[in-house]
């Protein structure tokens, strides 16, 4: 039997960043999404593909379902948690890029195929602050519930909004 | 006079952050519409069929679209079907590497060599289905290719897409102001019109009033980008009347 605490253990937060195409911030939020999953926190986080969530495919939805998310969006449209909380998902936190720039004006993000080097240290930035909820939300057994909040509300002073 | 939508490509792509080849068709999509073809081109974000509004649900019934998916889920072709529009084409970028024998690009974030060979692949084949699908008639109001075998006086009547001027090059996505709608209540029901706030300008700055005399062009005009259902043109009439009075009324209030 699978005791209740080694479960919530072996949850991954699940990040989803907005799939945006023509604004710089939807570049960045894809950025600091790879930092986090693949640099910083790749044993407690996965990525999911905010296009798998809207074709509404099972295990994208089961991921989103079975873990708490973390949502970065490039715009005011909110894609990224509009679609997570469709999807039965409860997003943990979201982080607005515009935002998190407004906390960093010093990185200055441009261009979309190629982010310059502003967009990267923004990313950067950006990552940091996720890994900072992460490892408040995976150093805690109660992983997803009271955690989130208090890993949430620290967040938000930054620039996250709670979920 | 007010320029109404020219006749242009969508371009939907998956986008998938799980993928290179997700990479790959964002990269080419951008190669487009930057590019290759950047006067003839739009885009939206996916998930904004979902998370957008009536006018980014219309987005692959007013343009013929492209869907551009990294692999056979093709998240992007049936997600545009599902919530917008059935795409003009489908491509898919496992299958167009396949088909060209390239291996499986490499790099999430940065793409491998093979990857860039891939990117430059997908984005002639979307180039090439650019110009495909602008030598055909779009019918705007059913979202579908017009065929031939339609007589040639309603083929006409689909035509009349006049040129807006020309826009500046660079890649921007169509989220929450793809097309213009406005909401009507026609027989009790709301019904959103597509193009409908641009058709009023462009019919008040031409000088035609409210009236019996403009409602027969105005319903026309309507028609090119919204169906109506057979029997329902005497009240979509009297309501796009009443709501140019009521357009013409509130823009002269506000000079």
């Amino acid at each position: 039997m699978t005791d209740v605490k080694d479960s919530k253990r072996s949850q991954k937060v699940v990040i989803v960043p907005c799939s945006g195409i023509g604004k710089t911030y939807g570049s960045v939020s894809r950025e600091a999404a790879y930092v986090v999953t693949e640099d910083v926190r790749p044993d407690d986080t996965q990525l999911v593909a905010l296009s798998m969530l809207v074709l509404g495919d099972e295990s994208a939805r089961a991921a989103v379902a079975a873990n708490p998310a973390i949502t970065i969006d490039g715009c005011k449209l909110a894609c990224a948690t509009k679609m997570v909380q469709e999807s039965g998902g409860r997003v943990a936190q979201d982080f607005a890029v515009l935002e998190v720039y407004r906390r960093y004006k010093q990185f200055k993000p441009q261009g979309i195929a190629e982010l310059n080097e502003g967009g990267m240290q923004l990313a950067e930035a950006l990552a940091n602050e996720i890994a900072g909820v992460v490892e408040k939300m995976s150093s805690s057994p109660a992983m997803g519930d009271e955690a989130i909040k208090n890993g949430a509300a620290q967040g938000s002073s930054n620039g996250g909004h709670n979920g | 006079m007010v320029d109404l939508p020219k006749k242009k490509v969508g371009i939907v792509a998956c986008s998938g952050e799980e993928l290179a080849e997700g990479t790959v068709t964002r990269l080419a999509a951008l190669k487009v519409l930057e590019q290759l073809r950047p006067q003839e081109t739009v885009t939206i974000c996916l998930p904004l069929f979902l998370a957008g509004g009536e006018g980014d649900r219309a987005f692959a019934r007013f343009y013929p679209t492209i869907a551009v998916d990294g692999c056979e889920l093709r998240c992007a072709a049936r997600a545009t079907e599902m919530y917008s529009g059935k795409p003009a084409a489908s491509i898919v970028v496992t299958e167009l590497t396949a088909g060209a024998g390239l291996p499986r690009p490499q790099g999430l974030r940065r793409l491998d060599q093979v990857g860039e060979k891939a990117v430059a692949l997908t984005a002639a084949r979307i180039a090439e289905s650019v110009d495909e699908l602008l030598e055909q008639r779009w019918n705007r109001s059913v979202g579908q290719a017009i065929s031939l075998s339609i007589d040639s006086g309603q083929v006409e009547n689909q035509l009349v897409v006049p040129v807006v001027s020309e826009e500046p090059i660079q890649a921007t996505c169509s989220c929450g102001s793809g097309i213009p709608v406005r909401t009507l209540v026609i027989e009790d029901q709301p019904v959103t019109l597509i193009a409908l706030p641009v058709i009023f300008e462009d019919f008040r700055q031409q000088g035609k009033l409210p009236g019996e005399g403009t409602i027969r062009e105005l319903l026309d005009t309507v028609k090119i980008y919204n169906p109506i259902p057979a029997g329902a043109e005497a009240a979509y009439a009297e309501s796009l009347l009443r709501e140019y009075a009521i357009f013409c009324a509130d823009t002269q209030a506000v000079k």
